[in-house]
């Protein structure tokens, strides 16, 4: 039986002119090292990011991009639909997970110093895929056109609009009008569906072409010991399907039990509505808080972006050969330093906004 | 084992933050008053129900209007529900019982009305949405600005055919006798009348009156009894064939509850009055299947606001701001 759905699928193949292509995966091989549990977290990034393109084009064949039946058409596809409710809650929990994954990702290729030569533009396409992430999240909150999204919108615009030079061009460029209305959701919503999804695949690709060419990094007890190698086809995609299968059934889960919120209907009359800043903008939100009036920019854009620099341009900040942690001390109390920073204005932030912790 | 434990460790991690992740946000949000209407196997069978120690109360201040202004009162509500039923039950202070509604006394030589209105409470939920309902309450569809041209026939009423609520209204002298609650909603205010329309069936009052308006038309049944607090129910009346029966100080109910059917007849009552306050239990399917009320299911949350009468109309209430509801 076996021999005979091979035998089809070869022929389905070759019918399609794909079995060159099938030819050339089942040939590409990885290093052993590559299933490990200790890179779990790039896997998971994948997976989930798939989650979310497939539970996000799900929520599209029912998603009404206006103001005036945006909020019911997600209450309808949540509260309407068979499985609505699960759909947008694996959309809601992925982001959240898959920023916290990245985050995990980016921590161990620091710890590693997986950055290092030949691998520097492995890091850099890691990076800007990171930084990309929120940019989905903001455009997505404005989508349901519930209070939270709304309010936190015109926070974040409000905030962009502090930029010198470039903020009211950015500000008014994303809201097409002076308030943000039907030209905002469509333009967030276009940018949300559209030009984010092809800009990160293309990123995700990027970083592929550079982890498969320049190799993923050694480990730091064995690094010229010759490991054994892997299929790409099927072991790593097995493994992909595995983590896939986990994370939904757990998602959807906690979908079920807990539903994505939905908060109510955006009325931008009324300005008593204060947004509460999500866990993963807290610390930005608490650096916009200590620096006010005129310093609102380095709070808003000199320290984020001198951070970002400083973490594109690690590969050339840390340029010795060493690998392990324990050799790159400056770099790693540095590294702490910075860590430490980030939950501490994260549980200020936290504390501040929604009251001491339990 | 270490792969177990690495496994175990990132899930257990992962799974910690999403808990994180879901309170942190779940509890982002306006200062509304939320009532959790709770779970129950067994449904409480009236205001005294042990069963309603599993809700938690909640109360809920009201600000006095007109002939109320800068009065307030409150009202502790507790919500609970089973797998298709939701019940709610309302206490509230009031010095005194008013279940008059105007009705007819003798003096000995003619009838007439007495003064006094009834105790009342209403509340309103959204059955399509009702736009900004959910940061406005009642504002948004219970007062025509004055000078409005239906302010007369009707100040009730939502801007447009989409927005549609289900009005829910306990009247103590014409619908609790018969065991019920008014069951109206809300639709597009027109210019001739008020957008307050009654459920599909029958149901709300009979007025006692004659034809000239003079002397009230019916008495009680042969056979029959008085209703609660001694009101004459629509069901039980024999029409007056000798008004010289009537002794002066004879009282006759004027406003007389029918007994309410279809779609009129979903929100059910039992209450009480004693020691200077009500405890009214008002409830309902949770999906009736009918398009004028409201369906509820525990997976969503639901805006909804009230207003208490005490002894007064229409114009005179206690509001509250708008509420959610929400299912645990």
């Amino acid at each position: 039986m076996a021999g005979k759905r091979g035998g089809s699928s070869k022929k389905l193949l070759h019918a399609l002119d794909l079995d060159g292509i099938a030819s050339t995966l089942r040939n590409v091989s990885l290093p052993g090292k590559a299933l490990t549990w200790s890179r779990f977290c790039g896997a998971l990034s994948l997976v989930l990011t798939v989650q979310l393109f497939i539970s996000g084009a799900a929520m599209c064949l029912y998603y009404s991009p206006a103001p005036g039946t945006a909020y019911d058409s997600v209450d309808f596809a949540m509260f309407s639909l068979p499985f609505g409710s699960i759909v947008r809650g694996i959309h809601y929990y992925s982001w959240n997970l898959l920023l916290a994954v990245l985050g995990l990702h980016l921590a161990r290729a620091f710890i590693i110093g997986a950055y290092k030569r030949p691998r520097e533009p492995v890091w850099i396409s890691g990076i800007i895929i990171l930084l990309v992430i929120p940019l989905f999240i903001i455009t997505g909150d404005l989508l349901p056109w519930d209070q939270k999204g709304y309010w936190s919108t015109q926070v974040r615009l409000s905030i962009i609009s502090s930029v010198p030079v470039a903020g009211d061009f950015i500000t008014r460029a994303l809201r097409g009008s002076s308030m943000t209305g039907i030209v905002a959701l469509t333009r967030f919503y276009v940018l949300h569906i559209l030009f984010l999804p092809l800009l990160l695949s293309c990123l995700i690709a990027v970083h592929f072409h550079f982890l498969a060419r320049r190799g993923i990094a050694p480990s730091l007890k064995n690094s010229n010991s010759e490991v054994s190698r892997v299929p790409f086809l099927p072991d790593m995609v097995n493994r992909w399907l595995f983590l896939f299968l986990i994370t939904t059934v757990i998602l959807a889960a906690i979908s079920w039990y807990w539903p994505a919120p939905l908060g109510d209907p955006a009325d931008p009359t009324d300005s008593s509505y204060v947004p509460k800043p999500e866990w993963w903008v807290l610390f930005l939100n608490q650096l916009v808080t200590i620096f006010k009036g005129p310093l609102m920019i380095v709070g808003s854009m000199i320290i984020p972006g001198g951070v970002i620099i400083a973490i594109i341009a690690l590969p050339w900040i840390d340029r010795t050969p060493d690998r392990h942690p324990m050799r790159r001390k400056g770099v790693m109390i540095v590294g702490a330093i910075f860590i430490m920073l980030f939950f501490l204005l994260s549980i200020v932030g936290y504390m501040e906004h929604h009251g001491p912790l339990h | 084992m270490g792969k177990r434990f690495m496994l175990l460790s990132i899930t257990t991690a992962l799974l910690t933050f999403t808990v994180l992740v879901f309170i942190s946000t779940h509890e982002a949000g306006a200062a509304k008053q939320t009532l959790v209407v709770s779970k129950t196997q067994t449904p409480p069978a009236d205001p005294d129900d042990p069963v309603w120690g599993k809700a938690k109360a909640l109360a809920i201040p009201f600000e006095g209007k007109e002939r109320f202004a800068e009065k307030k009162a409150s009202v502790t509500t507790r919500a609970l529900y089973t797998s298709d039923e939701i019940f709610f039950l309302f206490v509230w202070s009031d010095p005194t019982l008013s279940v008059t509604k105007d009705a007819w006394l003798y003096d000995g030589k003619n009838w007439s009305h007495q003064g006094g209105n009834e105790d009342r409470i209403s509340l309103l939920f959204e059955i399509d949405r009702i736009d900004k309902f959910a940061t406005k309450g009642c504002a948004i569809v219970c007062h025509v600005p004055p000078g409005a041209p239906n302010a007369k026939e009707g100040k009730f009423g939502t801007v447009s055919d989409a927005e549609r609520g289900d009005l829910w209204h306990w009247k103590a002298a014409r619908s609790d006798p018969v065991g019920f609650a008014d069951d109206t909603w809300l639709t597009k205010i027109s210019e001739k009348k008020g957008g307050r329309k009654s459920d599909a069936g029958e149901g709300g009052d009979l007025k006692n009156m004659t034809e000239d308006k003079a002397k009230p038309k019916y008495t009680l049944a042969p056979g029959k009894k008085l209703g609660k607090h001694d009101i004459l129910l629509a069901s039980d009346i024999a029409e007056i064939t000798d008004y010289a029966a009537f002794q002066a100080g004879d009282i006759l109910t004027y406003r007389m509850p029918n007994m309410p059917a279809g779609s009129r007849a979903d929100i059910r009552s039992v209450s009480s009055y004693a020691n200077g306050e009500w405890r009214v239990m008002l409830y309902r399917k949770l999906d009736t299947g009918n398009e004028d009320d409201v369906a509820f299911n525990p997976k969503k949350k639901y805006n909804f606001a009230m207003a208490l009468f005490d002894d007064s109309g229409d114009e005179n209430s206690y509001d509250s701001d708008v509420l959610t509801l929400i299912f645990k």
